[in-house]
C-alpha cells in the first residue's frame, strides 16, 4: 500500500521540485536578459557617445569614431542624415559661416583661397595662375587696403599657432586626419599646408604677387582651419548631436548638448595647451620650495619651532601672491606658538616673492595657482 | 539610464580640471630677524635725549638676544617724522625690514610717557595694538625694557625677560681674600645695587618667585645659615630651619611660602622643607648619602636634586613631598646644581667631566642632554623668566683668576659676558617685573 503511494508521491514531488527549479531558473533568466537588452539598446547610442567622448584629449578612443565613419558612413548618409551628407558639398558654405571662429592652422586657407577664387570664375584659374599673376595685381590695391590693417597683425600670430596646432592635431588623433582628408580631399589640405608655410614666410618677403593671394586667403584661412579642425570634431559632434536630440527629448539631451559643446571647446588646440599641460617637474617644485625656504626664518629655541603649520596662498599669473596667505591648520604647540609659526611662514611667502614674483612655468599656471605649503621646523630645532 | 550615467560621467570628467600644488618645507633658516627701529619721536623738547636713549636701548635689548638684527638707520628709505603717520611698507620692505617699531616719547616734569607700535612689514599689518607706558624719567631704562619685551613677545610668541633683575654675589679682592657682597642688577648689568656689606661671606642668593625677597647662605656665625632678605628695605632675618649643623642651598617654593633646602647632620645631608608662616619642617629625603641642591618644578609637584647615592654625583627627581626618586642623569662625569626650567620641559645643570666644567640642559626624563658651554669652571645656572636664556658664573684659571657672569641661549648660541664692573658669581634671575 505504502510502496506505490510512496513511489507516486516521490515521483510527483520530484516532478514538482524539478519544475519549480526550472521555473525559478526561467524566472531569473528573463531578469538577466532585461539587463542585456539595456546594453544592446544603448549600442546604437554607443557610437554617438563614444564619438562624443573621443574629443577628450586624454582618452584614446579614436577607433570608436572611425568605426561609425567607415562602417556606417555610406549607409547613414543615404538613410538618416542627408543633411550630414550635404556637408561635403557644403564645405564651401560652412567655411564662409564659420570663418569668424579662431584661425589656428592657416595652412589650408591658401588652398581654399586658390580654390575659392578659381571656383567662382572657373577651375581653369589654377592652371593660368602664373599668367593670372598680372590679374592678381588688380586685387592687390583693393585687398591691401582692406586686408592690410586687419590681417596684417594676425599673420605673425597665425604662423606660431600653426605649428602648435599641427602638432596637437597629430598627437590627438591620426584617425581624424584621415576623416578630414576624406572630406577635404577635394580642397587638398596637404597642398594647403605647404603653401601656407610659404605664404606665412613670404608675406614679409618681397614676393608681391604671392602675397596678394595669401592676404585674401587669410580670411578664408579660418574657414579652412575650421574645416580642418571641424572634421575632427564634426564627425563626433555632428553624429552625437543628431542622434541624441531625436532620441531623447528630456533634459538629458540638453545636458548632453552642453557637455558636447564644452567638449568642443576643450578640444580646441589652445585650451589643452594651457590647462592640460604636463605636470610640474620635480625640479620646478623644488625650485619653488627652495625659493620660499630661503626666506623662512625660525628661532630654533622657540616653541614655534616645534609647531607644524599648513598655509594656503594663491598666486597670480605673474607669480606674485594674491591676497594674504591663510592658516589652514597648526599642530604641536599652543595657539600662540602656532600663530608665531604662521607669521614666520607668511613672512617667508611674502618676502621671497620679491618684486618679480616667483619664477614658475607660466604654461602650468593652473597647477600652481593655489599652493598648499606645510612648514615643519622640527629639522631646525637645536 | 545608461545614457544618463554616461552623460553624468562625461560632465564630471570635464569638470575635474582643478589643480593645487602642495609643497613641504622642513629646513628653515636660522638667522636673526632684521628689524628697523627708527629713533622714537620726541613730542616735546624735554624728551629729546631720553627718546633717543630709549630707542637705542630697545634695539640693544632685542639684538642682544641674538634673534634680531638691526637695520642701520642710515639705510632707511622712509623716515618716520610722526608717530601717527601711515607706514610706507614698500620702503621698509625695500630695506628688508621684517619688523618695524615706531615710538614717541613725552616728558612732563619727571613724568615719562612712551608710546609705541609694532609692525609686520611684509604682511603690511600692525602686530597687536599700540601701547602707552607711563613712568618716571629716572626709570627710562625700565620703560625701554618693557617696550623691548612687548616687541619680543609679540614676534616670538614667548614672554620677554628684559625688564627683570638678577641677584648675584659681587666679588672683589684677590682670590685668597675675596670680599663678597650680595647685589642686584638689571638683566643687562645696569643699575647695580648692593644688598649686604662685605663683613661676612655670602653664597648662593635666590630670588623669591615675585622678586620681593632673596634667600642666601651666610657664614656670619661661622656656620652656613640661611637668611631671608627683603629687597625693598634690605631688612633681613635668619630662616628658622630644622635643627642641624649646616643649612644651605635654599630655594623658594613657587608660591614663595615655603623654602626647600639642604641640612647637614652628622655627616649626612638631606633635603628639607620649611613653611615660612608656620615654621614647620618636613624632611623629604632620608638616604645615608648626600642630597642637596633641590629645585622645584614649575607646578610644584616634583623636586630635582643632586645625590651621590649611586657613588657619583647625579641628578634625581622625586615627588615634592618626598618619596622614591628616579635618576635622570646617566652620562659620564658628575652632575650638580640642577635647576628646573620655568617652562617645565628642561633641567639645567653643571657637569664636570674630564677636567672641564659645562653648563648643560636635558629633558626631565634625562633625554636629549646638551652641553651649552665648556670652560675651566662654569657653574650655577639660572633661568631667565621665559626659560629661554641661562645665566651662570665662569671663573678663570690661576691665582689671579676672576669670576664673571655669562649668559647663553638654550640653543647654545649667543654666549656672552654680562657687562659689569668687578667680579661676580652665583646669579639668580628674578621674575619679569610688573
Amino acid at each position: 500500500m505504502q510502496t506505490p503511494g510512496t513511489i507516486i508521491s516521490a515521483a510527483g514531488h520530484t516532478v514538482l521540485i524539478g519544475w519549480l527549479l526550472l521555473g525559478w531558473g526561467l524566472s531569473s533568466d528573463p531578469l538577466e536578459f532585461d539587463t542585456m537588452v539595456v546594453t544592446t539598446v544603448s549600442g546604437e547610442e554607443f557610437a554617438a557617445l563614444q564619438a562624443a567622448s573621443t574629443p577628450d584629449p586624454g582618452t584614446a578612443e579614436p577607433t570608436a569614431p572611425v568605426q561609425p565613419v567607415t562602417d556606417t558612413a555610406p549607409p547613414p548618409p543615404a538613410d538618416e542624415t542627408p543633411t550630414e551628407v550635404a556637408p561635403p558639398p557644403e564645405p564651401v558654405e560652412q567655411p564662409v559661416e564659420d570663418t569668424p571662429p579662431p584661425p589656428p592652422p592657416p595652412a589650408p586657407p591658401v588652398a581654399e583661397v586658390d580654390d575659392v577664387p578659381p571656383v567662382d570664375p572657373a577651375p581653369p584659374a589654377p592652371p593660368p595662375a602664373r599668367p593670372d599673376l598680372e590679374i592678381s595685381e588688380r586685387p592687390r590695391p583693393r585687398v591691401t587696403d582692406t586686408i592690410a590693417p586687419v590681417p596684417a597683425a594676425p599673420p605673425p600670430p597665425d604662423a606660431a599657432p600653426d605649428e602648435i596646432a599641427r602638432d596637437e592635431v597629430v598627437q590627438d588623433e591620426t584617425a581624424d586626419r584621415e576623416i578630414i582628408e576624406d572630406e577635404q580631399e577635394a580642397t587638398a589640405p596637404p597642398e594647403a599646408e605647404t603653401e601656407i608655410a610659404i605664404a606665412d614666410e613670404t608675406p614679409s618677403g618681397a614676393v608681391e604677387t604671392s602675397i596678394r593671394p595669401s592676404a585674401r586667403p587669410s580670411r578664408p584661412a579660418p574657414q579652412v582651419e575650421e574645416a580642418v579642425e571641424e572634421p575632427t570634431e564634426e564627425p563626433l559632434t555632428a553624429e552625437a548631436e543628431t542622434p541624441v536630440e531625436p532620441e531623447t527629448d528630456d533634459a538629458v539631451a540638453a545636458a548632453l548638448a552642453d557637455a558636447l559643446a564644452g567638449a568642443g571647446e576643450t578640444a580646441t588646440p589652445e585650451a589643452p595647451a594651457v590647462a592640460a599641460g604636463p605636470p610640474m617637474t620635480g625640479s620646478e617644485k623644488d625650485a619653488f620650495r627652495i625659493a620660499i625656504n630661503n626666506c623662512w626664518n625660525i628661532d630654533p629655541g622657540s616653541e614655534a619651532a616645534r609647531v607644524t603649520v599648513t598655509v594656503v596662498f594663491e598666486l597670480g599669473r605673474d607669480g606674485k601672491v594674491v591676497g594674504n596667505p591663510r592658516l589652514i591648520s597648526g599642530s604641536g604647540g599652543t595657539d600662540a606658538s602656532i600663530n608665531v609659526a604662521f607669521e614666520a611662514a607668511r613672512r617667508a611667502i611674502l618676502r621671497c616673492q620679491g618684486s618679480a614674483g616667483y619664477q614658475l612655468p607660466p604654461e602650468k599656471y593652473e597647477e600652481w595657482r593655489e599652493v598648499t605649503a606645510n612648514f615643519d621646523a622640527s629639522g631646525a630645532r637645536y | 539610464m545608461f545614457k544618463k550615467l554616461m552623460t553624468l560621467l562625461f560632465v564630471v570628467l570635464l569638470g575635474t580640471q582643478a589643480y593645487a600644488l602642495e609643497i613641504d618645507l622642513r629646513n628653515p633658516q636660522v638667522e636673526p630677524l632684521p628689524i628697523a627701529v627708527p629713533a622714537f619721536q620726541a613730542e616735546n623738547a624735554a624728551a629729546q635725549q631720553v627718546a633717543a636713549d630709549i630707542s637705542r636701548l630697545v634695539v640693544q635689548d632685542l639684538t642682544g638676544t641674538g634673534l634680531f638684527r638691526e637695520i642701520p638707520p642710515n639705510a632707511f628709505i622712509s623716515q618716520v617724522s610722526s608717530f601717527t603717520q601711515p607706514i610706507a611698507y614698500p620702503d621698509w620692505r625695500a630695506v628688508n625690514a621684517q619688523g618695524l617699531i615706531t615710538g614717541a616719547v613725552t616728558v612732563n616734569g619727571n613724568q615719562l610717557v612712551v608710546k609705541f607700535r609694532l609692525y609686520d612689514v611684509f604682511a603690511g599689518t600692525e602686530l597687536g595694538q599700540g601701547q602707552q607706558l607711563v613712568g618716571t624719567v629716572d626709570g627710562w631704562r625700565r620703560m625701554a625694557h618693557k617696550v623691548a619685551d612687548a616687541a619680543y613677545s609679540r614676534i616670538t610668541g614667548e614672554g620677554g625677560y628684559f625688564d627683570s633683575r638678577v641677584v648675584f654675589v659681587s666679588e672683589s679682592g684677590p682670590k685668597d681674600n675675596r670680599q663678597k657682597r650680595l647685589a642686584v642688577m638689571d638683566y643687562d648689568g645696569a643699575n647695580v645695587q648692593f644688598l649686604t656689606d662685605s663683613s661676612a661671606i655670602v653664597l648662593a642668593p635666590r630670588f623669591s618667585p615675585n622678586g620681593d625677597r632673596v634667600l642666601y647662605t651666610s657664614f656670619e656665625s661661622g656656620f652656613p645659615r640661611i637668611n631671608v632678605l627683603n629687597v625693598a628695605n634690605v631688612g633681613r632675618q635668619q630662616l628658622a630651619t630644622a635643627p642641624g649643623e649646616m643649612a644651605f642651598s635654599p630655594r623658594f617654593s613657587r608660591d614663595g611660602r615655603q623654602v626647600i633646602y639642604s641640612l647637614a647632620n652628622g655627616g649626612n645631608t638631606d633635603i628639607y622643607r620649611t613653611d615660612l608662616a608656620s615654621g614647620q619642617h618636613v624632611r623629604l629625603t632620608s638616604a645615608p648619602s648626600i642630597e642637596t641642591a633641590p629645585s622645584l618644578s614649575p607646578d610644584g609637584s616634583q623636586i630635582v636634586f643632586e645625590s651621590d647615592r649611586s657613588g657619583t654625583q647625579q641628578l634625581y627627581i622625586m615627588p615634592a613631598n618626598g618619596g622614591e626618586a628616579r635618576r635622570i642623569s646617566f652620562g659620564e662625569g658628575r652632575y650638580g646644581t640642577p635647576v628646573w626650567s620655568p617652562r617645565g620641559d628642561l633641567v639645567a645643570f653643571t657637569k664636570q667631566n674630564a677636567g672641564r666644567f659645562h653648563i648643560g640642559v636635558m629633558r626631565t626624563d634625562g633625554s636629549e642632554e646638551r652641553l651649552l658651554t665648556s670652560s675651566f669652571l662654569d657653574e650655577g645656572p639660572t633661568w631667565s623668566p621665559n626659560g629661554r636664556v641661562i645665566m651662570f658664573s665662569r671663573e678663570t684659571q690661576g691665582a689671579g683668576g676672576t669670576s664673571a657672569m655669562y649668559s647663553v641661549d638654550i640653543s647654545g648660541r649667543n654666549l656672552k659676558a654680562v657687562p659689569i664692573q668687578g667680579g661676580a658669581s652665583d646669579p639668580s634671575w628674578g621674575p619679569l617685573q610688573p
